[in-house]
């Protein structure tokens, strides 16, 4: 009784993440899928710091959800422009 | 007072699960950028708790980069996926 | 339990219940701005009352103004999001909700 909590805590976030990590490979829209790895990438860091590693959930924070996600975004709306008018559209 | 905290925490890993219901049917892509939003302060919360809990304190410098990064997405968001080319505006 | 544990659980809940109206209202709320109000106000009141619940407890005055600056730099971090998106969502010609009796 005394220990449920972290044990509800931790099984919590492990489904979220299989969750998200299913809907991330299954879904069709390119920014859904990103916008779900970029939360699937704030849930890791917070995995990491329940497994009592905390520099590396500093990474997975910094470099997983920030950067990757900016520059995953960036490549979405390059995507989304046409870059000549053509049929495409 | 600990478990409280991690009481707390739980709590706010439901509201997080709940939160992805509007990233998966939000109308417009704004939405789901606020959802992602939501996420960024609920876990600089839950770190500060955890923080505390645990008896960690490097997790305020990592919810110090959850704090930096969500409005980093954010503006990426706004900039470059979600912009208006400006020979359509009238 | 003395007086600085009673207010800090009393902070804590109160921390937990506007967590909760904020994800309430990002389900509920039926247009893009009324979402955005909810998340960007309702969210950083509840983190500020989790904020200072930790402070009350903390070890030392570093650890109390470092609280401080988290939060600081959440709500700057918010807002900034929140004008961006709301403006970028005016210029995609998204209509404000005008009340349940009109339909969008």
């Amino acid at each position: 009784m005394n220990d449920i909590l972290p044990w509800l805590y931790d099984s919590l976030i492990a489904l979220t993440l299989l969750w998200i990590a299913w809907q991330t490979l299954s879904t069709r829209d390119l920014f859904k899928a990103v916008l779900l790895f970029i939360v699937f990438g704030l849930l890791m860091a917070l995995a990491w710091v329940r497994l009592q590693a905390p520099d590396l959930a500093l990474a997975e924070a910094a470099i997983g959800a920030g950067l990757t996600g900016a520059l995953l975004l960036d490549a979405v709306g390059h995507l989304r422009v046409p870059r000549r008018p053509g049929p495409r559209k | 007072m600990e478990k409280l905290y991690l009481a707390l925490a739980v709590f706010l890993m439901l509201n997080v699960a709940a939160g992805l219901l509007r990233i998966l049917r939000g109308p417009t892509a704004a939405d789901r950028m606020l959802a992602a939003q939501l996420f960024g302060t609920t876990g600089v919360a839950i770190l500060l708790l955890l923080a505390e809990a645990q008896a960690v304190p490097a997790l305020r410098d990592v919810a110090l980069v959850f704090a930096l990064l969500a409005a980093l997405a954010t503006v990426a968001f706004v900039k470059r996926v979600w912009y208006r080319k400006p020979e359509d505006i009238p | 339990m003395n007086l600085i544990d009673l207010l800090g659980t009393l902070l804590l809940a109160a921390g937990g219940f506007f967590f909760l109206a904020g994800t309430l209202g990002l389900l509920r709320f039926p247009d893009v701005y009324t979402r955005l109000h909810a998340l960007t106000k309702v969210d950083n009141l509840g983190l500020g009352c989790v904020v200072v619940a930790l402070m009350l407890r903390a070890d030392s005055v570093a650890v109390v103004f470092k609280l401080g600056l988290i939060w600081a730099l959440a709500l700057l971090a918010t807002a900034t999001a929140g004008y961006l998106v709301a403006h970028s969502a005016r210029q995609h010609d998204i209509r404000p909700w005008q009340g349940p009796g009109e339909d969008v």
